[in-house]
């Protein structure tokens, strides 16, 4: 307690006063909790215009107001506390105290979407039922202002028995109450005094409902009026025609834009990277030092590195999408493809988003209803093109694939192949849920209900804070696997040091080192793909992460004296044929190599059975496709 | 299946008298027989039309959902857009936006809203609620 303020005239008793610790956000889905927690512990959660987003409860400091004494707590979005999917299980788990390792509640902050009150009030029954101290936090009030809405606060609090405040997350707006009401909690009573207050049968929704209706006409709730703009824009990308045109042209776009605008840029990072080791030459004493660190760990890193301009651009697409709202539109698009496969239009989002990352796209599954379809979904996300294959198949096109447009230019030949093994790998994806679904996961159909929100503007500062995230976890993986990783290749490239005719010490040629003889082990099992010992070390490393690829054919073809002076993709050019590169590019499409994705699939089916399943039948059909298309390329002796 | 077709009725479910040569005639609403309403379900809504939900015939969980969403009697629901496919629709509901696929809409039992409101009536409606 503040030393310099008036004494109390009672002390508060100890409990109550050392009771709070851990405070709550709770409420309905796409209502902004997740922006509220950024806002209140400065940290950066991830937040995108759609219901779901967040699948897991998460902790941070309250420094953002000033108390980093305080623990919250940012939950999965609920309608009610009575359970259908896994992430709204962990959020009532998580709110009622029953959640292992998790602390328990000492009070509640519900968020409420001010643009849809009446509806989001239902959730306000069940929570204050909980008897915890509530701050009930009218969110998107600036919003509802400017579009003619209304709210008699104090009246709502009355008839909530609970403290209401109007507050704008995105804008930063009203959070002093949220100071205030955490100031008070502890020093006196405010918790539910369920006395006064008239709650409906819980549980059941229609007299939820019929509540909250009440309430809201009461407290002369007067709802927005729903913005047009968000059915003009719909009236066009919903479009029986112009709106699957719009979508492919969308996707296409965004790869012509990551060639044409993302090529130079990552050229010119990879000239400043090599200028770079250059300049560091000189500093190094000649000999094993230099050759590690320059033709070792720097080529091998650099090599990936370039690729960072690429990958942030196809971030920023995908921070467009999500933060705008067209996601939901996506996926309503897409129900029809995927119903004939047997999945619900709802997996269409988590596999949308595993083109940025399959592990938070199995975790977005979560929000899939029937367990089933659920497991389907977590099956085939790793087929979607993640962003880690793209270094692969970029390095693979700009060595191999002339650079062709058509259409007076609007549509490159590179841009194609890119296309076709985006398309290769949901086809698969498509085929695989198909199978699955039709035999050991078939269960009957599941209803499709999708909320759609109202289109927003994506704000700079949430595109940004993407970016810079994924742009750490980038050179966070190339400075600890990817460094791990060619320090070891280098290691076996130079061993064992045998002893030179002349006299002395020397390195074995790196055919004779050992990274060459597992190499020429592997060798004869990947031959018929068209692969040579480099990439089937390449594969074996890539089992990490699909990145780690071009990291292992920098330090390798850069460990060669033949090809040592080389750019990766010349020394790649000369070494592999056509048909070889090709494979490799469908072998990527369809092999799953992640540890990470692997570990996810593990925790999320709570088995080692489905992981090594999905391990086995990706690896079996990589082969098969790999080989097929290095046999048809020989045959047409292209 | 749950609609009992007294007479004919239009597309917003106005009682229609037709004569022996198969002309119909808009019954005045005044002289509606009494007890007598258009029920149908909610996929039955062309594009536009407007409508009030009377039940839900769905397992409890969906329903529970459903209902959180703002699909519980007497809320009046009207249908936006179809998917590019045809297929699920858009409904317009309490001031959000839904997708259901057309088996859901299938089971939802609706009634015609009384009146024939136009559009903009319509979100005045839908905004005082």
């Amino acid at each position: 307690m503040n030393p310099c303020c008036e004494v109390p005239a009672f002390e508060p008793p100890k409990s109550s006063a050392a009771a709070l610790r851990t405070v709550v956000l709770i409420g309905p889905p796409n209502a902004g909790k997740s922006t509220l927690f950024n806002r209140l512990t400065g940290l950066r959660q991830k937040v995108a215009n759609y219901p779901g987003v967040t699948v897991e409860q998460r902790m941070g400091l309250m420094a953002g107001v000033g108390r980093d004494d305080l623990t919250v707590i940012d939950l999965p979005g609920v309608y009610s506390l009575t359970p259908y999917t896994e992430d709204a299980r962990v959020a009532i788990d998580v709110l009622k105290g029953k959640m292992p390792g998790t602390p328990k509640p000492d009070a509640v902050l519900l968020v409420l979407d001010s643009l849809h009150l009446t509806r989001q009030l239902m959730l306000a029954a069940p929570v204050l039922a909980l008897g915890l101290p509530t701050l009930v936090l009218l969110n998107m009030s600036d919003l509802m202002e400017a579009r003619g809405g209304s709210i008699d606060t104090l009246k709502l609090a009355k008839e909530l028995g609970a403290a209401v405040a109007q507050i704008s997350a995105t804008q930063g707006t009203g959070l002093d109450s949220v100071r205030l009401f955490l100031n008070q909690v502890g020093t006196k009573n405010n918790g539910i005094d369920r006395q006064l207050l008239t709650l409906p049968v819980l549980g059941n929704a229609a007299s939820t409902h019929t509540w909250a209706a009440q309430i809201s006409r009461k407290t002369g709730y007067r709802a927005p009026l729903s913005a047009e703009g968000s059915r003009k824009l719909d009236n066009i990308l919903l479009h029986r025609i112009w709106g699957p045109l719009l979508f492919l042209m969308v996707v296409i776009g965004v790869f012509e834009v990551v060639f044409s605008i993302g090529q130079p840029l990552s050229d010119g990072f990879g000239d400043l990277l090599s200028r770079a080791g250059e300049l560091v030459r000189p500093l190094l004493p000649m000999g094993w030092l230099q050759s590690l660190v320059l033709d070792g760990i720097w080529k091998g890193i650099s090599s990936i590195l370039v690729f960072l301009p690429q990958i942030l651009l196809l971030f920023l697409f995908i921070g467009i999408l999500e933060d705008s709202g067209y996601l939901a539109r996506a996926a309503l698009i897409a129900d029809r493809v995927m119903r004939t496969v047997g999945l619900n239009g709802k997996a269409f989002i988590p596999l949308l988003s595993a083109y940025a990352c399959a592990v938070p796209a199995i975790m977005a599954t979560r929000t899939i209803e029937n367990k089933r379809d659920r497991f389907a979904t977590i099956l085939v996300t790793p087929f979607m093109t993640c962003s880690a294959r793209l270094p692969v198949y970029m390095l693979l096109i700009a060595a191999f694939i002339p650079n062709r447009s058509y259409l007076h230019g609007f549509l490159g030949l590179r841009t194609i192949v890119m296309l076709g093994l985006y398309l290769a790998g949901f086809v698969a994806a498509m085929t695989t849920a198909h199978l699955l679904k039709s035999s050991i996961l078939k269960s009957s159909e599941t209803p499709f209900i999708l909320e759609l929100p109202q289109y927003r503007m994506p704000t700079v500062r949430a595109l940004s804070m993407r970016l810079v995230d994924r742009a750490r976890v980038f050179l966070h993986q190339a400075g600890t696997v990817i460094l791990a990783v060619t320090m070891a290749l280098w290691v076996l490239a130079h061993l064992p040091i045998v002893h030179a005719a002349q006299g002395g010490w020397s390195v074995p040629g790196l055919a004779d080192s050992l990274i060459g003889r597992i190499g020429h082990l592997i060798e004869p099992v990947i031959a018929p793909l068209g692969f040579n010992w480099k990439i089937g070390i390449g594969l074996i490393s890539s089992v990490l992460a699909r990145e780690v690829m071009v990291s292992t054919m920098g330090t390798l073809y850069g460990a060669d004296p033949s090809t040592h002076a080389e750019s990766l993709q010349a020394a790649l050019h000369s070494d592999v044929s056509l048909g070889g590169a090709l494979a490799l590019m469908i072998f990527f499409a369809f092999a799953m190599q992640c540890t990470s994705t692997m570990a996810v699939v593990r925790r999320e089916t709570n088995s080692w059975k489905w992981p090594a399943v999905q391990f086995a039948y990706m690896l079996v059909l990589a082969y098969g496709a790999a080989f097929v298309v290095n046999h048809l390329v020989m045959a047409l002796h292209l | 299946m749950l609609g009992f077709d007294v007479c004919n009725s239009d597309r917003i479910g106005r009682i229609l008298k037709s004569d022996r040569n198969g002309r119909n005639s808009r019954v005045l609403s005044f002289r509606r027989p009494h007890g007598v309403q258009r029920v149908s379900v909610l996929s039955e809504l062309n594009i536009g039309d407007a409508a009030m939900v009377v039940a839900l015939d769905l397992p409890d969980s969906v329903q529970n959902q459903l209902m959180h969403l703002g699909f519980v009697p007497d809320a009046t629901v009207k249908a936006l857009r179809h998917a590019p496919a045809g297929d699920p629709t858009v409904y317009g509901i309490d001031g959000m936006e839904i997708a259901l696929r057309r088996e859901t809409a299938q089971a939802i039992r609706v009634k015609y809203a009384e009146l024939d409101l136009q559009d903009d009536e319509f979100e005045l409606l839908e905004a005082g609620r």
